[in-house]
């Protein structure tokens, strides 16, 4: 009986042990949930996001500008990778208990549309937060624009650029403008020329990956589905011609494919190649070479030969901050946003020189500190190029299958570059999707 | 074997070794060098590993995610090592027709990934209030049909005639388990532990699903934050990862001996 008695005791202790783990935590959440909801909930916002060096701080700056004029303001940033806030989404919006969801989220452009039509009881309409929309560039604010009503403000900005190492152009004899306003096949053959001359291919990429499919297909504002949300891909002669150039690219040698993103970036701050197409943002992982300044410069991207709609210009990725129908003080929130991403061009200005956040905020572009020259690329205003780019950017068709779609294609490029034929090729990426949508 | 086989096979063994350890230096040397220089592909190692630790530390709250790791691990791991081994034992030296069939019921659910049980189990903690706490962290995995069945097939070898003069003796059942099975399991338990406290201390999803506030994090969500930016920090990244093995590798060196006869059999 003594045994049974040590044994409860044990048991108990142990039981105990974890509750009062959970207890502490848990009178520790009691405590502060009445304060989120009354105290609280009239000053603090909570936040996701994901970059303590971009956004995150984007975010905290915002938070200061705001003060100013509200100093009881409380901003509370949970650093959410973005894809846990996918799963903490898909979790809470499929069991209808939003309650963890936080007040605002910065959510990739891309999967925009994919989640507030999957979920559409998750987002708060953005329609009477009386923001400025047309104060953004359209091919932005179109991620997140579905049936009419904007669902996030634009934060940072996916822009393509075409970064070059001036440095290994001139062993070639080639100049950065030598690469400006040209077509793909202008490029394959400058290509082949300063592979030729000094061994380094112009550009590289992570091979079963869509990304410079994708880029390529938009700035010749082509989709991979149609207005009505089917895939689109099969008959689509700019997704065609994007195949043909990306087969040639890698058969030429001009694009390199490599395994993962690590290595991408090794090839580039190694000095494995002579340049690279991707978004703007990538020019923060370029500047982490310290040694290689003075030896970058920016252009526009190629265009597709001999299609029409073709243009130098693109996006690839960027993010916009939504407001969760878990929100419980709307107003606040609206003001906020309105206040600051919607409306600061001073925000932008501090922002951008310590994380290169770059704005997609039209007003912001005409600042000074944009127009400032850039050590790091021989004195170039990149900034402001770049805000130009965006500015002419064609819009692009995301939908709700976008990623399905994006991995069909990826998919059908590795076995075009194996030998496969592209009409079939194509014809099994616009199978695939249709599968996906239960088609 | 002969001296040309003998120098054959350590040559072979070398090699080997030297790919499987590989992996590990360049963690250690990566966490010592600058971030552009681990995409360089730089092996030796060098002077940043200071620099490495401040930003680290300035930047996230390794102490926070390192203690909630530990707790959780920890509390995890003795209560399922008493739950199952218990149920184990149980489930063998009083076995019946019943029993049996229960068992293979519980054998039935270790084919149910979790995956598959996620969605439900979340809105069953949050109705109950366990978000963002220990209980919710462990109850999912407290009891695991693997470790029930590898106490079971341990109390398999425990000789009944021990249970029986054990019972002459005047032990009851408890003091039995306890007195008895429990010294004489003991690299069974080790083995069990060794499981139980890396599963737990490498657990992603499911705190990554609950823990929805900064101060509950763990050590592998820290990990997962630090490769999401747009630029990622590999010398940083590097150095956490390097700080979220040892504890495991701790728990693996201590508990080796054991652990290997824990897996091949306790009573011998």
């Amino acid at each position: 009986m003594k045994a049974k008695r040590v044994f409860a005791g044990f048991l108990a202790a142990a039981m105990a042990l974890s509750m009062a783990a959970c207890g502490t935590k848990g009178t520790d959440d009691t405590s502060k949930k009445p304060d989120d909801k009354t105290a609280g909930s009239e000053n603090e916002l909570t936040v996701w996001c994901w970059d303590p060096a971009f956004n995150i701080y984007a975010m905290e700056q915002a938070a200061e500008v705001y003060k100013k004029d509200h100093p009881d303001f409380k901003l509370n940033v949970v650093e959410t990778p973005w894809a846990d806030i996918q799963t903490k989404l898909t979790t809470a919006a499929t069991s209808d208990d939003l309650e963890s969801l936080p007040d605002i989220m910065l959510m990739q452009d891309n999967a925009f549309q994919k989640n507030v039509i999957s979920y559409p009881d998750a987002f708060k309409d953005l329609g009477e937060a009386g923001i400025d929309f047309s104060q953004f560039a359209e091919a932005k604010t179109a991620y997140s624009v579905i049936d009419g009503k904007n669902y996030g403000v634009p934060f940072d900005n996916g822009t393509v650029v075409a970064a070059y190492r001036t440095d290994i152009l001139k062993e070639a004899g080639y100049t950065v403008d030598d690469f400006k306003d040209i077509t793909w096949d202008e490029y394959i053959e400058k290509g082949k020329d300063v592979l030729k001359k000094t061994g380094k291919p112009l550009l590289s990429c992570q091979s079963g990956e869509s990304d410079v499919i994708m880029m390529m297909l938009q700035s010749a504002g082509a989709s991979l589905f149609d207005d009505e949300g089917k895939p689109s891909m099969k008959d689509n002669d700019a997704l065609k011609k994007v195949m043909e150039t990306y087969s040639e690219l890698v058969k030429s040698g001009v694009l390199v494919e490599v395994n993962d993103w690590d290595q991408y970036v090794g090839s580039l701050t190694g000095s494995t190649v002579a340049g690279t197409i991707n978004g703007c943002w990538i020019l923060a992982s370029i500047q982490t070479a310290e040694d290689q300044k003075g030896n970058w410069a920016v252009t526009n991207m190629p265009s597709l030969t001999s299609l029409e709609g073709a243009t130098n210009y693109s996006n690839n990725g960027g993010s916009s901050w939504a407001v969760t129908a878990n929100c419980k003080n709307t107003d606040l929130a609206y003001d906020f946003l309105k206040s600051t991403f919607a409306g600061s061009v001073e925000l932008y200005e501090t922002i951008l020189p310590k994380s290169g956040a770059l704005a997609t905020y039209i007003p912001a572009g005409e600042s000074k500190v944009y127009a400032e020259p850039q050590e790091f690329f021989g004195g170039q205003t990149i900034y402001k190029d770049i805000t130009d780019f965006a500015a002419k950017t064609p819009s692009n068709n995301t939908g709700v299958y976008y990623y399905e779609a994006r991995d069909a294609v990826a998919t059908a490029i590795q076995n075009v570059v194996a030998g496969e034929d592209i009409d079939s090729a194509i014809q099994t990426a616009q199978e695939t999707v249709e599968f996906a949508m239960g088609e | 074997m002969t001296k040309g086989k003998k120098i054959a096979a350590y040559t072979f063994l070398t090699i080997v070794s030297f790919i499987s350890v590989f992996p590990l230096y360049w963690m250690i040397s990566a966490a010592t060098n600058k971030s552009v220089d681990v995409t360089r592909g730089r092996l030796i190692p060098g002077a940043e590993l200071i620099n490495n630790f401040k930003n680290l530390l300035a930047q996230y709250d390794v102490g926070t995610a390192m203690l909630n790791s530990f707790k959780y691990a920890l509390i995890l791991t003795i209560l399922s090592l008493l739950i199952c081994s218990l149920a184990g034992y149980g489930f063998e030296i009083y076995h019946d027709k019943i029993k049996d069939g229960v068992m293979s019921v519980i054998l039935l659910a270790m084919m149910v990934p979790f995956a598959a049980t996620m969605i439900p189990l979340y809105q069953l903690f949050s109705k109950v209030g366990l978000l963002n706490c220990t209980a919710g962290f462990i109850l999912p995995t407290l009891s695991t049909p693997f470790l029930i069945m590898m106490f079971r097939q341990s109390a398999r070898s425990f000789p009944h005639d021990i249970i029986e003069a054990a019972r002459m003796d005047g032990l009851n059942e408890f003091q039995i388990f306890f007195k008895m099975f429990l010294p004489t399991m003991r690299s069974t338990y080790a083995a069990a532990m060794t499981i139980t406290f890396m599963n737990a201390w490498n657990n992603y999803l499911w705190p990554k699903v609950i823990m929805t506030s900064k101060t509950s994090i763990t050590m592998p969500m820290l990990v997962a934050n630090l490769k999401e930016g747009y630029v990622t920090d590999y010398g940083m990244l590097m150095l956490a990862v390097f700080l979220c093995t040892i504890p495991t590798a701790i728990v693996f060196f201590l508990l080796q001996k054991s652990f290997a006869d824990g897996i091949t059999g306790a009573v011998k």
